[in-house]
């Protein structure tokens, strides 16, 4: 039994998305406390990460019905780059190398435009540069990361263990990191995980969505999710993924609403 | 019928191009002008027709009349115009302003290694150096401005490059024409000896009101061992027309990296002839095209690989805005004999509207088995995932694009050696685009 009185931090209501004219998310409904990490499994092709992707705003889905609420505003009626600076991050699947665009600056430039949304002052060089060189000694990255294109010349690892210290420095509100496990040895798995439970608490709330129970031998969630068929099938805690090992997504496919 | 499509325009450009031919003193490179300018008026103005110009249509300017910039004498000018945004320290600075360098007196440039000479002076003293020269762009229909050039330039500069110069020497192409329709011939002849070193900027202004075609030819001939770096920098308004062309020889083991810059300007025709005659000699070009508004940008480059062992390596990024148009052209030559040659092209376009046009030519001719040749040409619009993913960080759409814009010309960005010259010229590009000042604190 979750015992979270934490404040309510997302409200997802019936939500349907097409791409192309196709019904993607056929009905979703989500509910996610501060200081919750929730786990949304499923089997590839259910939508999962249409889910991800449409919180963040992208414009190739089209929501059809349905509310988000985030901190208590209409998040569908944001642009992606405010939902960012409200404090949505998602950690991509397929982080886009960019030549030419320096990541510390990225990073620099993001948590300055969330900060001046917070209407706070920008930060300074050197305060940035300690932040950002204690986040990846945590996240045992290089420090040759910092001068080099965003994700450029990364390895599948490297630009996950970069969309983690993203959202260290950025310190989210809510992050959906969208099958961040998958392509990862177990040291690299054992990095990330920390990372992300060292965020864990207070008033950040996390979604993981994963095809395999792996990730969560690592990162104990709260409430664990079956996605399928466009909507959440069965919701419980952890139990739920160790059966879902078990049974696998057949189980539950059965109850798919037609 | 086979009438030539500007008979009845070519005419009023051509007459005054030819009246101010009659108007050039009778000195020792009179027959030189002469045969330059017969020549010439034979060819006509170019029209889409012509090989090299089929993108670009003279049509307008070929029913204008020019009449020569006038000469300033030398601090006569107060209120200069346009002063160039590439002057920084360590720079030594030359104006030419309408044509007719600003030397002090003496062809002491105060900088070791260089010998500075107005062309005029070379042309009374010593007219064979510029009479008997010949350059493969004269030789060729499609240098016809460069015909044009010889026929009339007024003056120029003509440097002497001996050993290792320490800093960028600055030429700054200033014009101050505020009213009517001028035209400015200029000249630059840059002669090195065995090893020497040098950055050379050239930086071409606009004519502060009135309209200009400044047509402008360069010349560079590198000895056994030489090494230049060369700038173009054109950021002119929208009332200036420039044909720039730039001829450099290379001699062996020479090295040539030259940099074609195009921020400002009505139309900007830049050619470059790179004639790879020594062994071992290497020529590594880069283009930065700005297209934005209505401005037109048609840039060929033409590279010739005569010896054993040759390179040559072609970057160009071209960004089409507003309702711009750029061409990128670059054909290379391989001749026979040229064995161990290796060439490459690099071409990729940016949309940034509907209305703009970006075309690439990559072109090869090989003429020997034993090369290596390769190119690559794209054009696209920004990349839909890249922009996504910076907004997904927080950053205001115009400053993504700005960004994804700059990462763009981030090839050719670095490859500037010369630091203060990179800083100025992205400082100038920054302007160009939104967000100016985000984009300032990203570098």
């Amino acid at each position: 039994m979750n015992l979270n009185t934490g404040k309510q931090v997302l409200t997802i209501s019936n939500l349907c998305a097409t791409v192309a004219g196709k019904d993607i998310l056929k009905g979703v409904d989500l509910e996610i406390r501060a200081g919750e990490v929730h786990a949304i499994m499923g089997p590839n092709g259910s939508g999962k990460s249409t889910l991800a992707q449409v919180l963040a705003g992208r414009e190739d889905y089209e929501v059809t019905a349905g509310s988000v609420s985030f901190d208590g505003v209409d998040m569908l009626a944001l642009r992606p780059e405010e939902r960012a600076r409200a404090g949505f991050f998602l950690g991509f699947q397929y982080p886009v190398e960019i030549p030419g665009v320096n990541n510390a600056y990225l990073l620099k430039a993001a948590l300055n435009a969330k900060r001046k949304a917070a209407n706070l002052p920008e930060v300074d060089a050197y305060e940035f540069l300690a932040l950002i060189k204690a986040k990846m000694k945590f996240m045992q990255m290089d420090e040759s990361f910092l001068s080099r294109g965003v994700n450029e010349g990364f390895s599948g690892g490297e630009k996950k263990r970069n969309e983690i210290l993203q959202m260290l420095i950025l310190e989210p509100k809510l992050a959906v990191l969208d099958e961040t496990d998958s392509g990862l040895d177990i040291d690299a798995l054992k990095v990330v995980a920390a990372g992300v439970n060292s965020l864990r608490g207070g008033e950040h709330a996390i979604i993981l969505i994963t095809h395999y129970q792996r990730l969560l031998d690592y990162i104990e969630p709260d409430r664990v999710h079956v996605f399928a068929g466009g909507r959440i099938q069965k919701s419980g805690d952890k139990s739920l993924a160790l059966e879902l090992e078990d049974r696998g997504y057949d189980w539950v496919r059965g109850d798919r609403v037609a | 019928m086979n009438e030539p499509a500007n008979k009845a325009a070519t005419s009023a450009a051509l007459r005054s191009f030819e009246a101010s031919w009659r108007a050039r003193p009778a000195d020792g490179l009179a027959a030189m002008r002469g045969e330059a300018m017969q020549r010439f008026l034979a060819l006509g103005l170019p029209t889409p027709r012509d090989e090299s110009w089929r993108y670009t249509n003279l049509r307008a300017m070929a029913a204008m009349s020019f009449i020569d910039a006038p000469r300033i004498a030398n601090g006569a000018v107060t209120a200069a115009p346009g002063e160039s945004w590439i002057a920084g320290a360590g720079m030594s600075a030359i104006r030419i302003l309408n044509g007719y360098p600003q030397l002090g007196a003496g062809a002491d440039s105060g900088l070791a290694h260089v010998a500075v000479r107005s062309l005029r002076a070379v042309a009374e003293s010593e007219p064979k150096v510029i009479a008997e020269r010949h350059t493969a762009a004269a030789e060729s229909e499609e240098g016809r401005w460069t015909l044009l050039n010889r026929a009339l330039f007024v003056d120029g500069l003509h440097l002497r490059i001996t050993g290792r110069v320490a800093g960028p020497i600055l030429i700054v192409h200033a014009a101050n024409c505020p009213d009517g329709s001028h035209a400015v011939h200029s000249r630059l002849i840059v002669e090195t000896g065995p090893g020497a070193a040098a950055t050379i900027i050239e930086h071409h202004l606009g004519a502060g009101g009135g309209t200009l075609l400044a047509n402008r030819a360069t010349e560079i001939d590198l000895a056994p061992g030489a090494s230049i770096e060369h700038y173009r920098v054109f950021s002119g308004d929208e009332r200036t027309t420039q044909f720039d062309s730039v001829d450099v020889r290379h001699g062996a083991d020479s090295r040539c990296r030259q940099f074609t810059v195009v921020l400002g300007g009505a139309l900007v025709r830049t050619d470059l002839r790179a004639h790879l005659g020594g062994i071992g000699a290497q020529h590594d070009s880069y283009a930065l095209l700005a297209g934005r508004g209505a401005r037109q940008i048609d840039c060929v480059n033409t590279i010739v690989h005569a010896a054993p062992r040759t390179t040559s390596n072609q970057t160009a990024r071209a960004i089409g805005a507003g309702s711009s148009r750029v061409v990128f052209n670059s054909k290379v030559i391989v001749e026979r004999g040229a064995a161990g040659a290796q060439s490459q092209q690099s071409s990729r376009g940016l949309l940034l509207s509907p209305n703009a046009e970006l075309d690439t030519r990559p072109q090869l001719q090989i003429h020997e088995d034993d090369v290596k040749c390769a190119h690559g040409a794209t054009t696209g619009r920004l990349d839909p995932d890249m922009l996504f993913y910076l907004l997904s960080r927080g950053i205001e759409r115009s400053a993504a694009q700005s960004l994804l814009i700059y990462a763009f010309l981030d090839d050719v960005l670095t490859g500037i050696a010369s630091m203060p010259t990179r800083r100025a010229i992205e400082d100038a590009l920054v302007e160009e685009l939104p967000d100016a000042d985000l984009l300032r604190s990203f570098r």
